[in-house]
């Protein structure tokens, strides 16, 4: 140490950093003994602007500093000012919002394969990923209207009634991606260079997780059972059988797992969530309209997103926009003290550290805000 | 559940540490311990030995017109416990808005009060990294989300020369 010690600047633009972030790392030799998140690339604010804007605008705002999993950050922001004004959804914008929030995380999930397979140099993956993550896209465009941030859950429902061929369509959906994820999971879960790379690295025990305040797969890859769905269920999830994965070592290789794994599950609750979509399909309730003056008080939204616990807080004073609105997203400790604790606590070598931080699954935009 | 947990918080924090006990008005799942701002560090370290060692986040409210306070809310919540949230809230002046640091309890606070710290202005005792972080490089104006500070009046005097859409305001 001491001397032999280089400060070296990876990212934003290196591709092995995970996306609007960059890293100050701190090398001896080839390894790595300290890694300081350098933050800010995309600040726009969002705390500030969701003051400016009314409530049902806000909406447009929620799902934007997240392009991955938009709807799940969008979930939360309508459960709390639900939660603000009191009320309940009809029982169809429930059981859609579910489907929609799993799809999201199905294709966060997928767009974090593109990451994850990249890093490793499997460049098959990332082509099949977006192939099936386009379908999921196509889907959305079909029910929404929109491809990347949808605006479809709106407070008090959801903002159009679903197509009549909404089964059908979803399950056609769910087909082409089970098929991929499957190949995908043959070609990059046994591939012998996957697991040489990603085995017995990045190691996270389930005390260290809890005390770093690590939070979804990242959680659960270190073998915590713990899922907000689960615990504290929201919309219509505890309607649903599902399982939680976790995974055995808390390795770089149990994370992927997990993630792996949740794409089934989700495809599960999307299956066994249609069947009572299909029964309610002629239903015409499927939102309320919400006052413009909201009533003083609080809400809170809490969901599991796909990156992990995802908690709005709306403070109101009584008008016609938030008083204060504090989003506390999931990535924030991932990219900080967990990454940290990993690089202090084994041999993390330059080459392993893309591999590491990619199976954190972080959001650069979402710590940034 | 919750309410389980709530009596054994009343029995187990010392009286003299909290001034209220109570389930929030949001979601009645939610407990909430207002306390006296000197207490942070003792509650905190309570509510960690009482398994309550999932530290989630920092928020601050700004009541600049209400009584000159800010609000500090920290969040807490218990996996064996299952995911049951704890709110620690008090309220701290805002013309000195000083507070001592847990981050040596909670490594997550070290960078949640970073970010309170440059988003409000609120001082955290004996932290010792104190900066600009999410803002470094491309802020030099006040702490952007206090209320008295008002964003779309400072865009349009250092962007647009006081002028929206060309014309005077």
């Amino acid at each position: 140490m001491g001397l032999r010690t280089v400060e070296i600047f990876l990212g934003p633009q290196h591709p092995g950093a995970p996306g609007n972030v960059a890293f100050k790392l701190t090398l001896d030799g080839e390894r790595v003994v300290d890694a300081e998140v350098v933050p800010g690339y995309l600040h726009r604010g969002f705390e500030k602007l969701m003051e400016y804007r009314w409530w049902e605008v806000n909406v447009v705002m929620a799902p934007r500093f997240c392009v991955e999993d938009p709807d799940n950050f969008e979930l939360a922001y309508v459960l709390a000012v639900e939660n603000l004004y009191g009320i309940e959804v009809p029982e169809k914008a429930k059981y859609v919002r579910t489907i929609i929030a799993e799809m999201s995380r199905i294709q966060s999930h997928l767009f974090w394969l593109l990451f994850m397979g990249a890093a490793v140099g499997a460049r098959y993956i990332p082509s099949w990923a977006m192939a099936a993550r386009e379908e999921i896209l196509k889907w959305y465009d079909y029910i929404t209207g929109h491809r990347i941030y949808h605006h479809y859950l709106v407070p008090g429902g959801i903002r159009w009634n679903i197509p009549r061929d909404f089964r059908e369509r979803t399950l056609k959906v769910l087909k082409f991606v089970n098929k991929i994820v499957d190949d995908i999971k043959k070609a990059l879960y046994e591939n012998k260079i996957f697991i040489a790379r990603t085995r017995g690295i990045g190691i996270l025990k389930p005390q260290d997780a809890i005390r770093l305040s690590a939070t979804g797969p990242v959680l659960r890859g270190s073998g915590v059972r713990y899922d907000v769905r689960k615990v504290d269920p929201y919309e219509a999830y505890d309607e649903v059988e599902f399982n939680i994965p976790v995974g055995e070592y808390g390795d770089t290789y149990d994370r992927c797992l997990v993630r792996l794994k949740e794409i089934y599950e989700s495809m599960n609750i999307i299956r066994q969530l249609l069947d009572k979509v299909e029964k309610l399909i002629d239903d015409k309730h499927y939102r309320y309209k919400i006052p413009l003056v909201a009533p003083p008080g609080e809400g809170i939204g809490r969901v599991e997103s796909a990156r992990g616990e995802y908690i709005v807080h709306i403070t109101s004073t009584g008008g016609q926009t938030p008083y204060r609105i504090r989003l506390r997203t999931p990535s924030m400790p991932h990219l900080t003290t967990v990454i940290k604790h990993i690089v202090k606590n084994e041999e993390v070598t330059i080459a392993d550290f893309p591999i590491i931080v990619k199976s954190l699954d972080p959001c650069a935009p979402d710590l940034d805000r | 559940m919750t309410n389980n947990v709530l009596e054994e918080l009343k029995a187990s924090i010392p009286k003299e540490l909290v001034e209220e006990i109570r389930l929030s008005k949001a979601k009645s799942n939610i407990v909430e311990i207002v306390i006296k701002p000197e207490n942070l560090r003792k509650i905190a370290l309570h509510l960690r030995n009482l398994g309550f060692n999932y530290f989630i986040g920092i928020e601050t409210i700004d009541w600049w017109k209400k009584d000159n306070t800010f609000e500090l809310i920290y969040m807490f919540s218990s996996i064996e416990r299952n995911g049951q949230l704890v709110f620690v809230r008090f309220k701290i002046p805002r013309d000195n808005p000083v507070v001592d640091s847990i981050h040596d309890i909670f490594p997550l606070a070290y960078y949640q009060e970073i970010e309170n710290y440059e988003f409000f202005g609120v001082v955290f005792r004996n932290h010792g990294g104190l900066r600009k972080w999410i803002l470094e490089g491309n802020w030099d104006g006040p702490p952007p989300l206090r209320k008295d500070f008002d964003s779309r009046k400072w865009v349009l005097e250092k962007y647009y020369g006081g002028k929206r859409y060309e014309r005077p305001i």
